[in-house]
């Protein structure tokens, strides 16, 4: 069944699926706004301006509704009773920005970590969540990042594997290896500390500091060549 | 009858047209040619530009001896006749009319017997190289083909061109579906973009012939989703010159309901007009540069049916 460009869902003019997530909604806001900018000569000859406008004001009234979840859900709800929209539970929420919280000593990690607490490995404190605020206070004296570290401190941040695949880029598989320490498995050096630095900027912490860390535990193990790590000296 | 010629058919016929002269039509129909024969396969390729062909200067071959207008003249019966072999092994040439005044408009009975011995040759790929314009003649030559491809520059009058060549494709296709006198004349009338009846984009047409004849409109829309052009973006400059072509599959969505596909861009590059200059083939004396890439590209997407995403971009 094609549709006139009047009928379309908000869903179906951005050209996104209804489950789209809200960084979605915001990069095709972006794409379709500028397909239909007045002066885009790739609607030469098909649409008068006033069309244009037309139009360009649909899109922005689109993304007011969709990017807004209160707003979302209600349009949702107006669309189910048109029957535009399947039966579904409501999209997955967006994964919000986040400020993780540091390990809390009671934790596993933190007791797990505790042999390797020293001064000089300070592990630099988040900022606190704001709906968190006066959360019993940490020690910032936790411990390295190791692969349960990592895995404790996304799950305070309240993420799964697969929100920070999504932000990444980084397949699930591989977190997982890393969140394991699986490091047979983990490809090799070079991509390891990528993968890291990424994982670290989602998390919000020193992604030198975290790969760094990390690879120090991973070079121990797998007897990675000292030479290899530094320049050889001429 | 479309329907039974693509059950009969084991080819694959590509048309590239465009609407507009001068926007690489026949260099990029001779170099995909080039590219598919490098891959084993057999290759057509037909000048069809019949006002003014210039397929074989592309492929670096002189004026040729036997050409299309032989054919459509009756010199010969035979269409494997006016076939010239190239030097490049699976590639073969049916040249354009060079001398005969009325080529460029072959009568009704010419077209269908070029059609139909096209049908029965040997070959793995027939590329027809279309001329500029949207006369009916050239709309048939695209409707006739399983792929039907456009070529555009990112440049105003280009574009212009593609969306009316695309609308014209689009109404006659509509007028060979339906039988009814009365419908005919309607989609005559909404070519006229200022027609009186307020017919502007193929919905309103879709509407009024649901008013006439629901059966019919129903036929319609089914047409509108079989018709899947593709899009080829040329003489690319700039990363906006490539997003021109997702603008125009999104705009062809959502004013004519026609899924464009995206195959591909090819870039600017002075060495094109050097293999011009050079009456060689571009893909044969720069295979390396990145228009020869480009076409690579557009001949991948084109084997696996695949189109032209984002993310190849980045």
């Amino acid at each position: 069944m094609i549709k006139k460009i009047e009928d379309l869902n908000f869903y179906e003019l951005l050209e996104i699926s209804p489950q789209a997530t809200s960084q979605e909604i915001h990069k095709a806001y972006e794409r379709i706004r500028r397909v239909y900018d007045p002066n885009s000569i790739a609607l030469y000859s098909l649409f008068t301006s006033e069309e244009t406008a037309a139009i360009h004001q649909r899109i922005e009234e689109a993304y007011r509704t969709l990017v807004y979840e209160d707003n979302r859900k209600k349009y949702d709800a107006m669309l189910r009773s048109r029957n535009e929209l399947p039966e579904t539970p409501s999209p997955p929420s967006p994964a919000p920005r986040f400020q993780p919280r540091p390990i809390e000593a009671s934790s596993p990690a933190y007791q797990e970590n505790q042999y390797s607490v020293s001064s000089s490995h300070a592990m630099p404190l988040a900022a606190p969540r704001p709906d968190q605020e006066g959360v019993s206070p940490v020690s910032p004296f936790i411990a390295e990042f190791t692969g349960p570290v990592i895995k404790l401190l996304r799950e305070q941040a309240g993420l799964s594997v697969r929100n920070i695949a999504e932000m990444t880029k980084v397949s699930v598989r591989y977190l997982e290896l890393i969140e394991e320490e699986n490091f047979k498995k983990l490809p090799a050096r070079a991509y390891i500390r990528g993968f890291l630095m990424l994982y670290a900027k989602a998390l919000g912490y020193d992604p030198d500091r975290m790969s760094s860390d990390y690879l120090k535990r991973y070079d121990a193990a797998t007897g990675f060549p000292y030479s290899l790590r530094k320049k050889p000296q001429v | 009858m479309i329907e039974l010629q693509d059950a009969l058919r084991k080819k694959e016929i590509w048309a590239i047209g465009g609407g507009k002269g001068g926007i690489g039509k026949s260099l990029i129909t001779g170099n995909i040619g080039i590219c598919l024969a490098r891959l084993k396969q057999k290759v057509l390729l037909v000048d069809a530009d019949l006002g003014g062909a210039n397929l074989h200067t592309t492929l670096g071959i002189g004026v040729p001896e036997t050409t299309l207008s032989d054919f459509l003249n009756r010199h010969t019966e035979n269409i494997q006749d006016v076939i010239i072999k190239t030097d490049i092994p699976n590639l073969s040439l049916i040249s354009g009319a060079q001398d005969f005044l009325d080529a460029a408009n072959p009568n009704f009975a010419q077209k269908t017997r070029l059609l139909r011995h096209l049908e029965t040759l040997d070959a793995d790929f027939i590329l027809l190289d279309l001329g500029a314009g949207t006369s009916f003649n050239i709309i048939d030559f695209f409707l006739f083909s399983d792929h039907g491809i456009l070529v555009v520059l990112p440049e105003p009058t280009a574009i212009e061109n593609a969306y009316r060549f695309i609308k014209s494709a689009f109404y006659r296709r509509f007028k060979k579906v339906v039988t009814h006198q009365g419908i005919k004349d309607l989609i005559d009338a909404a070519m006229d973009q200022k027609n009186a009846m307020g017919v502007r984009t193929p919905f309103d047409l879709i509407e009024r012939v649901k008013q006439m004849e629901k059966e019919v409109g129903e036929i319609l829309e089914l047409e509108v989703l079989k018709f899947r052009p593709k899009l080829i973006v040329n003489q690319v400059r700039t990363k906006n010159d490539i997003q021109i072509g997702f603008s125009m599959k999104s705009a062809c969505q959502k004013y004519f309901g026609i899924n464009l596909e995206y195959l591909g861009y090819v870039e600017y590059d002075d060495c094109v007009w050097q293999s011009i200059r050079s009456k060689r083939p571009l893909t044969i004396e720069y295979p390396y540069s990145r228009p020869s890439r480009c076409i690579e590209r557009i001949v991948n997407n084109l084997l696996r049916k695949e189109q032209f995403t984002l993310s190849m971009l980045y």
